[in-house]
């Protein structure tokens, strides 16, 4: 599997603080990443600083082995999308306007989208099941729906590396899975590199094929689902006992363990549900 | 069905409709005043002008009042009304706040002291107002936006309240300039620059003002769609692949510009920037490509219309400034209470 993006030994200070330390890894074409952590870990940090919204101190991030350095904010807009945390605009545009401004990293300075951008920016909602947005405001759809949007113009932005903030935030559950659902389903069928912050682990379980743990700015651990996944990893990332069950066997449902027990002082909880 | 194209037919057919209406309401202001000129002899003003015929005698005295006084004065009231207007739109996408108005960040104060400072200095020019106009409406945009960045919360709110500070840091600057001026000479002068008044306007004003305004309307408009995406924040602007900073300080000079221009020539004239893009967005939604040619359209017929009322409506003249805002104000108020839930309100 081909490295789409490399991350090495990458530092950031914020008013002489360091908020990363030494970050290095590797995302693969077509797999979707998780990256978890707790609040303030500098998880969306990381995020802008791969896309180079922000400059880090030292160190590399090389798309298909070049340097992010090298190229211009366009060109990095064209390997890298970004789909922020959800959000109310201040003007109230439609939201097949929203998808459409996915091309602008492919317009010249002064032209303005024309007919094929907007066929583009139609077709990723309809792959989105979300064709029914097109002529609404984006002020005045649900949070999720909002989430869909911003996703759909990723998807129209054609990069090879989507970079998720937090896009389950503010979403009820079945918009959680309803939109992590579509994001694996794009991993796949168009062979993307996603890398997303996520708040919830089980989510990161049920959709994620790697992990990234960041802690207080560093790495804890990487690497398959099934190897970063542990009790004692993910208990050791929220500074927090954690029980878990396990669904079939192997897919693994992690709770804090005083909800499991009902007792603080029990940490081991191994129930199976069949 | 899923709409297409860019730019629909109705945007199409509502800039002709207001061009047609800019047409009328100019065709009337031009015959309308103390001397009143009718439709016929409008005719053949404009039809000896183009010919190169002399005019009959008794239509001398027209000839003198419609080319010398009333035609630059409407062509320079579409010039500064356009300029001001669309100078509001593209500080509302900038700064991603439907609050602001180069009124409300300070802009017009500083240009106004600038241009008093210009007119109380020693070296009487008309390029040193415009000068110290652009120079310190310059300043006072900067100094609102880096005051807001130092408090840095609610982003929003706090560039007005920032706005507000450096507004009333300028106009104290205007009143110590007042108060040290020439009361017979200077301070007359400043007032009308305060009031705002297209009374004096020339020919030449004209020509200064035409390209750099007609220069700003098609650059804005052929930015509409970077202006879209910076509205939206530097964060996403980024990942879409633009350069906020580089934009923003091109569009912050090229807007402060025209301001500048606008209030060197006419002074101060209140609430076009604020409540014109308001309206074109009404219209033609919040898309700055097609909302901003329908601004500068709205923004000349409104000052037009406010100019004409304010020389016509007694038999001395009233400052257009105080039109504008009598009527701006409730139109704003309005719009406010039309607007609410959609997304700033």
């Amino acid at each position: 599997m081909a490295v789409t993006l490399e991350c090495r030994d990458l530092k950031f200070t914020y008013q002489n603080l360091p908020v990363l330390d030494d970050i290095s890894f590797k995302i693969h074409s077509g797999r979707f990443c998780a990256i978890l952590g707790r609040n303030g870990s500098s998880k969306t940090t990381l995020l802008h600083c791969l896309n180079r919204i922000l400059s880090p101190d030292t160190g590399k991030i090389l798309v298909h082995g070049q340097d992010i350095r090298a190229m211009d904010q366009k060109k990095i807009a064209q390997q890298i999308s970004l789909v922020p945390q959800e959000h109310l605009d201040i003007f109230p545009y439609r939201v097949l306007d929203v998808v459409v401004m996915g091309r602008a990293p492919y317009l010249r300075l002064v032209q303005r989208p024309d007919r094929s951008d907007y066929e583009l920016a139609k077709k990723a909602l309809c792959l989105l099941n979300a064709e029914y947005l097109a002529q609404k405001n984006f002020n005045r759809i649900s949070g999720g729906e909002r989430q869909m949007c911003l996703l759909a113009r990723a998807v129209t932005q054609e990069a090879c590396i989507m970079l998720l903030d937090e896009p389950t935030n503010h979403l009820d559950f079945n918009n959680q899975y309803h939109l992590l659902t579509a994001m694996k389903s794009l991993c796949r069928s168009k062979n993307i590199s996603i890398v997303a912050t996520l708040h919830d682990p089980n989510m990161a379980a049920l959709f994620a094929d790697d992990l990234i743990l960041i802690k207080k700015g560093g790495i804890l651990a990487q690497g398959p689902v099934n190897e970063v996944m542990t009790q004692t990893l993910v208990s050791a990332l929220y500074d927090t006992p954690l029980g878990q069950i396990s669904i079939h066997g192997h897919k693994k449902l992690f709770f804090p363990q005083t909800v499991l027990t009902g007792q603080k002082d029990r940490i081991e909880t191994k129930d199976t549900i069949k | 069905m899923v709409k297409g194209p860019p730019i629909s037919f109705n945007t199409k057919g509502t800039l002709l409709a207001l061009t047609l209406l800019l047409a009328i309401v100019f065709l009337a202001s031009v015959s309308m005043g103390r001397v009143f000129i009718h439709g016929a002899d409008l005719f053949t003003l404009v039809a000896n002008f183009i010919s190169g015929n002399g005019n009959p005698r008794d239509l001398l005295s027209q000839e003198l009042v419609f080319w010398w006084i009333r035609v630059p004065r409407c062509v320079m009231a579409i010039l500064v009304g356009a300029g001001l207007a669309i100078s509001g739109a593209v500080y509302q996408a900038l700064f991603r706040n439907p609050l602001v108005s180069p009124d409300i960040l300070g802009v017009s104060a500083g240009c106004t002291f600038g241009a008093a400072l210009g007119l109380v200095l020693p070296f009487d020019s008309f390029y040193l107002v415009h000068v110290m106009s652009f120079g310190f409406g310059l300043a006072a945009v900067s100094m609102s936006v880096a005051l807001a960045r130092v408090i840095g919360v609610k982003a929003v709110m706090i560039l007005v309240l920032a706005g507000m500070v450096v507004l009333s840091f300028f106009n104290a600057l205007l009143m110590i300039l007042k108060y040290f001026s020439d009361p017979y000479e200077q301070l007359p002068s400043i007032i009308f620059w305060v009031m705002g008044s297209l009374s004096r306007v020339t020919w030449e004003n004209v020509l200064v003002m035409a390209p750099f305004t007609l220069v700003g309307i098609v650059l804005f408009i052929a930015l509409g769609f970077r202006l879209n995406i910076l509205s939206l924040g530097d964060i996403q602007a980024k990942s879409l692949g633009l350069s906020p900073v580089v934009f923003r300080r091109l569009l912050i000079v090229a807007s402060s510009f025209m301001v500048a221009i606008s209030v060197a020539t006419c002074g101060q004239i209140a609430w076009i920037g604020l409540i014109i893009p308001h309206m074109a967005r009404a219209i033609a939604g919040p898309e700055h490509e097609r909302m901003i040619p329908i601004t500068a359209l709205l923004g000349a017929i409104f000052l037009l219309t406010a100019d004409t009322i304010a020389r016509t409506l007694s038999t001395a003249e009233i400052p257009v400034g105080i039109i504008t805002a009598l009527t701006g104000a409730p139109i704003f108020g309005y719009l406010m209470i039309k607007n609410r839930g959609s997304g700033w309100l």
